[in-house]
């Protein structure tokens, strides 16, 4: 799906590749799958805090080779790209991790509502159609340009509302055998208020599900924050940011490519470690390749 | 008294028609309203320093932006089917502005398709062959990392390999490059850059489709009449999984063409990138909406298809 474009990866979902592997993979072995993620997430916000030099004067030589002030050279101004590189990662990350609360947040509570309400079901599709027409790319654009100063507040509010129609479905596809179970029918039966139906009732027969999600929306959430920085969208120069970096050095990739690579590897370690840790929080139930649209 | 089955399937694939149009219109909807209710307009955006109040106004109706927002949306919906994008914010017709770029975004994101398609097939063939063998393990893992990296990520690891370490490709075209692109190899990085994470995402699904596949009764039947692998997976594993694959295909064709604006960016590709980079710093509305509209259509074609294979080799629901 797309994106959600979307850069989606909610079909992944619907992805029996690797249900051999499942029985193999104990409790412990996941936890080790989702510990690189962790700790790079812990190096991005603590990053700022090892930089050695100020992120905005210039040291060097624009576009300076590697020398004994600047480990990594310098970048377009002359700043140190390695005080820059350990202060970019942090407001990624972090903006990636309330995107993904927020998307997961408000789709478990529809999704739920959706397996419950049959009638809302059916506008979550709709939507959900409607959404796979917008690549993600283009949504964000679309909306960072109306919203003129809202910066990463505009990018987040972009990716989530982007973000919710799959992710309901999704929630809602898992939702859904649960909600016509029988001890769900008794306690409707019995009067239980719709608010209890969802969060008492359905949500915690969820957990695996919403763990995965979770860790997929991230997944998701640093491909779309770092696109859209990448395209000047969200953090504006001179913020220290990995995907900003890449755009500004680029022009001076052949003379000092590190500039480029090092943040470049910075966003494709992240991306990957986060997807390890997704997949390995993945419920391996009953999966099935027919992909909705 | 029955009705023949292409009435049936000629009804459905109008209906498909119809509601894939449907959705499309309502999402134009959508996006005029969005960028018009939101704001900040195209005349003051485009504004040059020292302009007074005075020309501010008669640019902003010069340019239609005085009138009510719903005659506004009606006129620019019922042009639509005419080719007429509306008018940009400096006076060009939309459409002319699209007519160059969006042909090459398209070649490239169709290059880009056509070669992830092929790549997952091939990949995906070949480790659902061989069941939990070792390339099976190899090729998992490796199309799961492939799709979760951004393009721009790969665009750049491609563009240190190849052009600054190995030397095989003119890293120039990153920057300073115009007009068409000029050679094969210009064409190469981008298309590259675009498809490997495809690949990843497509490879998951046709080996999961063809997993599927393969716990059918009359592949066991096959394989047990002792057929060759090759005749299995032609005749008896692929036919069935078409309308997964399918499906998978037709999801890429958004992340395609959403990747591709940034690929452009990057290499300087004479695309929709360019146009759009351009739009987002005019605010200007008619532009991105017409992109909007444009890549929308597109993908609505490629899903449009997806759903034709699906009710060819599924059968028509009725």
């Amino acid at each position: 799906m797309t994106t959600d474009s979307p850069h989606s990866d909610d079909q992944r979902w619907l992805d029996g590749a690797d249900k051999m592997i499942a029985s193999a993979r104990s409790r412990p072995s996941r936890a080790l799958r989702a510990a690189p993620a962790l700790v790079l997430i812990l190096f991005a916000l603590a990053g700022p805090l090892l930089a050695p030099h100020p992120i905005d004067q210039p040291l060097v030589a624009p576009y300076a080779t590697p020398d004994a002030t600047a480990v990594l050279g310098g970048d377009l101004l002359g700043r140190d790209v390695l005080s820059r590189f350990l202060a970019g990662g942090g407001p990624l990350v972090l903006n990636a991790l309330a995107i993904a609360a927020l998307v997961t947040g408000a789709a478990t509570l529809l999704g739920i509502l959706a397996a419950l309400r049959p009638g809302l079901g059916r506008w979550v599709e709709r939507t959900a159609d409607l959404a796979i027409l917008v690549p993600a790319v283009l949504g964000i654009v679309l909306v960072a340009l109306a919203w003129q100063d809202g910066g990463r507040l505009a990018i987040a509010a972009a990716a989530t509302v982007l973000g919710i129609p799959y992710a309901t479905r999704v929630v809602a596809a898992a939702a859904a055998p649960i909600a016509v179970s029988g001890y769900i029918e008794t306690a409707a039966a019995s009067g239980e208020r719709l608010w209890y139906l969802i969060v008492r009732e359905v949500l915690p027969n969820l957990r695996a599900t919403l763990l995965a999600l979770f860790g997929l929306r991230f997944v998701e959430a640093v491909y779309v924050v770092s696109v859209a920085a990448f395209l000047q969208l969200g953090p504006q120069p001179p913020t220290a940011d990995w995907a900003l970096m890449i755009r500004e050095n680029s022009p001076g990739i052949m003379l000092n490519p590190l500039a480029v690579a090092i943040p470049a590897l910075a966003v494709g370690v992240l991306a990957l470690s986060v997807n390890l840790a997704a997949d390995a929080l993945m419920p391996k139930t009953g999966t099935t390749t027919e992909v909705p649209l | 008294m029955e009705k023949p089955r292409f009435v049936l399937v000629a009804g459905h694939v109008a209906w498909s028609a119809l509601r894939r149009l449907a959705v499309l219109a309502v999402l134009l909807g959508v996006v005029f309203a969005a960028v018009e209710l939101l704001p900040g307009d195209a005349a003051s955006s485009t504004s040059e320093r020292g302009e007074s109040a005075a020309d501010l106004a008669a640019r902003r109706t010069a340019l239609g932006l005085d009138r009510p927002l719903a005659e506004r949306f009606w006129d620019w919906m019922t042009a639509l089917p005419t080719g007429d994008l509306g008018t940009s914010a400096r006076g060009e017709p939309v459409t002319r502005l699209l007519a160059g770029p969006f042909p090459n975004t398209l070649l490239l994101g169709s290059l880009a398709l056509a070669v992830s398609v092929a790549g997952a097939l091939a990949l995906g063939s070949w480790a659902a062959l061989r069941p939990g063998g070792r390339a099976d393990r190899v090729i998992g893992v490796v199309a799961t990392m492939a799709f979760a990296l951004p393009e721009f990520v790969v665009a750049i690891a491609l563009l240190l390999v190849l052009s600054l370490w190995l030397g095989w490709l003119p890293a120039v075209t990153l920057i300073g490059a115009d007009g068409a692109p000029a050679s094969p190899g210009m064409l190469l990085l981008p298309l590259l850059a675009l498809a490997i994470p495809q690949i990843g995402w497509n490879t998951r699904i046709v080996r999961a489709a063809l997993a599927d596949q393969a716990a059918l009764p009359h592949v066991s039947a096959a394989i047990l009449d002792g057929l060759p692998r090759h005749r299995i997976l032609t005749h008896h594993l692929l036919p069935g999984a078409l309308p997964a694959v399918a499906v998978g295909v037709a999801t890429s064709a958004g992340m395609l063409l959403g990747g591709a604006v940034v690929v452009e960016t990057l290499f300087n590709y004479p695309g929709v990138g360019a146009v759009l980079a351009g739009a987002i710093a005019d605010r200007d509305t008619p532009v991105v909406a017409g992109v909007v509209a444009a890549t929308g259509s597109a993908i609505s074609v490629v899903l449009l298809l997806a759903d034709l294979v699906r009710a060819r080799s599924v059968g028509v629901r009725l």
